[in-house]
């Protein structure tokens, strides 16, 4: 019953004013003449509202408007008074002033003395930051190297002669180039179909000579290739690098029957060279 | 999709059949064949042991193959040559034999197309199109019109009239033992290989970030660039001279590469690079050319 009084309650305004349509007019009517206690509240709100009827309208009083006018001259007034004051930052310059030595002297011993201040500050930040830098650069560098690694060896395995030229172009640029760009360098030298790629790659390998496999893979090389210059280019490759036991390989071309004349006659020279 | 017109040899059976005058005369294929996407760039691949390979771009989709035997008859020195083949021949009958297999395999379910003609081979599968000669008696001319953006892997062995190409853009892959190589109006990258046949490119325009490299054993190699071309050229040669007319900056031929890593636990490494690096206007594409005995002529296009 409780929540059937709240949802009447609701309603009574509207009853009062006589704006319900008819269906709700009914259950509200129904209703109070079940429950006492609505009824009584009903007739409590409808005297309120009656006495509010009957009030008269409030009009504001002539003072009302002279009040009004003489704070808003107060305000004005405030306003001006706050205007003729200092303002803040003429209040810092003035105090800045006062700090500030006379005499210009003093004046740039002061700023010599702020800017040490400073670049020592630096320095020490720096110094603190740069061992941290330093590890940083490395790294970044052995990820370049992991990014052209990967370019490289990617390129190197294309169907078109000039990307896998670039792929060869990408491995000389790496500093430090680890066995799989090597072994990738030496299978492009022995097998690619391409002369003009397997000299980029003979090339190539010339720069990394230090390392411990490409001076076998040279000489090793020099047996399968076909043309005679790469050949050439090979022969040319070991004796600049003096490797004496190229010797042995040399020989062995030199007494292949096939063997193009001007190769011949380079390998004999380069065996007088190597010894 | 996937084209096979196999031009069989009814004139090689006549001919063998001992009908001599009609191998006298000079003797013509003729096919058309196309890109099974011709929105997309091809390839054409040749591979031709004796005669000699013309490209000529056109404005057109299709690729139209003419092959021209040639009317000489085998010169002494070519027929032993032959012989001594056959000899070694004994191994080489197996590989022959899968190979036939393979094709036969490739071709099934497919009719053959019988042409008269001396054995030429077209192949279509994937946008490339294979030129095979059958390893014949006669030289073959071959004539072949390509849309002008393909690309070309052309091989001729053994021929002093070699390779030709004219007004093709796509990437070129070319290789010769005796005949010269021959590209005009050509835009590369081109790669380019000949044992004894001089080199000549004449470029239009140059394709930016391919690598080009040119390489001659004892012919020449003359190229002709663009004068604006930005190009990093890498010039090796043994006993050959070096020319230009444009003006390049040269660094010496001894460079010394000098790296000194070991305040940071690296190693210390000194190399030199036996190549002439010179820049054009500033650098940028690289080309390589490289010789034994030939001289490489770098030309400004006028």
């Amino acid at each position: 019953m409780k929540c059937e009084c709240e949802q009447i309650r609701e309603k009574s305004a509207d009853y009062l004013a006589g704006e319900l349509d008819e269906k709700s007019l009914a259950e509200v009517r129904a209703h109070l003449a079940d429950c006492p206690a609505c009824r009584e509240e009903l007739e409590g709100l409808s005297a309120i509202w009656t006495k509010l009827g009957v009030l008269p309208k409030e009009q504001p009083s002539g003072a009302l408007r002279s009040r009004f006018y003489e704070m808003l001259e107060a305000y004005k007034k405030d306003m001006e008074k706050e205007r003729e004051k200092q303002g803040f930052g003429q209040t810092l310059s003035h105090w800045i002033r006062r700090l500030m030595p006379r005499r210009p002297a003093y004046q740039i011993a002061l700023s010599l003395v702020l800017i040490a201040a400073g670049l020592g500050s630096g320095y020490l930040l720096s110094v603190r930051s740069r061992s941290a830098a330093r590890t940083e650069v490395a790294g970044l560098k052995s990820e370049v190297d992991d990014m052209r690694r990967i370019v490289a060896v990617s390129l190197l395995k294309q169907a078109s002669p000039s990307e896998r030229l670039m792929g060869v172009s990408w491995s000389a640029r790496i500093d430090r180039p680890g066995d799989e760009i090597i072994q990738t360098l030496l299978e492009t030298l022995n097998h690619d179909p391409n002369v003009n790629v397997r000299l980029a790659a003979a090339d190539a390998l010339y720069l990394f000579y230090d390392h411990p496999e490409v001076k076998e893979g040279l000489i090793d090389s020099l047996a399968g290739q076909t043309s005679p210059l790469v050949q050439l280019s090979l022969v040319n490759l070991l004796v600049e690098i003096r490797e004496r036991r190229a010797a042995g390989a040399l020989e062995r071309l030199i007494q292949d029957e096939k063997l193009n004349p001007k190769v011949k006659k380079r390998a004999e020279l380069g065996l007088v060279q190597l010894s | 999709m996937k084209t096979i017109i196999r031009l069989a040899g009814i004139i090689v059976l006549l001919w063998a059949a001992g009908l001599a005058d009609n191998a006298q005369e000079s003797q013509a294929d003729h096919a058309v064949v196309s890109f099974t996407n011709p929105a997309k760039p091809g390839t054409v691949e040749v591979d031709i042991s004796e005669g000699s390979i013309a490209v000529r771009g056109y404005e057109g989709k299709d690729v139209i193959i003419d092959a021209r035997w040639r009317e000489k008859a085998l010169t002494k020195e070519e027929q032993e040559s032959e012989a001594a083949l056959a000899e070694e021949g004994e191994e080489l009958d197996q590989e022959e034999l899968a190979r036939k297999k393979a094709q036969a395999e490739k071709a099934k379910g497919m009719k053959m197309l019988q042409i008269e003609s001396m054995g030429l081979t077209v192949e279509e599968e994937e946008n490339i199109i294979r030129v095979d000669v059958e390893e014949g008696k006669r030289s073959v001319d071959l004539l072949i019109q390509v849309p002008f953006s393909t690309s070309l892997r052309l091989s001729c062995r053994d021929d002093e009239r070699g390779v030709t190409v004219d007004r093709v853009d796509g990437e070129i892959e070319v290789e010769t033992s005796d005949g010269p190589i021959i590209l005009t109006n050509v835009s590369g990258p081109v790669v380019a290989d000949s044992s004894d046949g001089e080199i000549k490119a004449v470029f239009g325009k140059v394709t930016p970030g391919k690598p080009m490299s040119f390489s001659a054993m004892e012919g020449d190699i003359d190229i002709t660039l663009p004068f604006d071309v930005k190009a990093s050229l890498k010039m090796k040669t043994d006993e050959g001279q070096i020319f230009t007319d444009f003006d390049v900056q040269l660094t010496p031929s001894q460079q010394k590469k000098e790296e000194d890593e070991r305040k940071e636990g690296g190693g210390y490494r000194v190399s030199f690079e036996k190549v002439t690096l010179s820049l054009i206007n500033g650098g940028g594409v690289e080309i390589q050319l490289t010789t034994y005995e030939g001289n490489i002529y770098v030309r400004k296009a006028k």
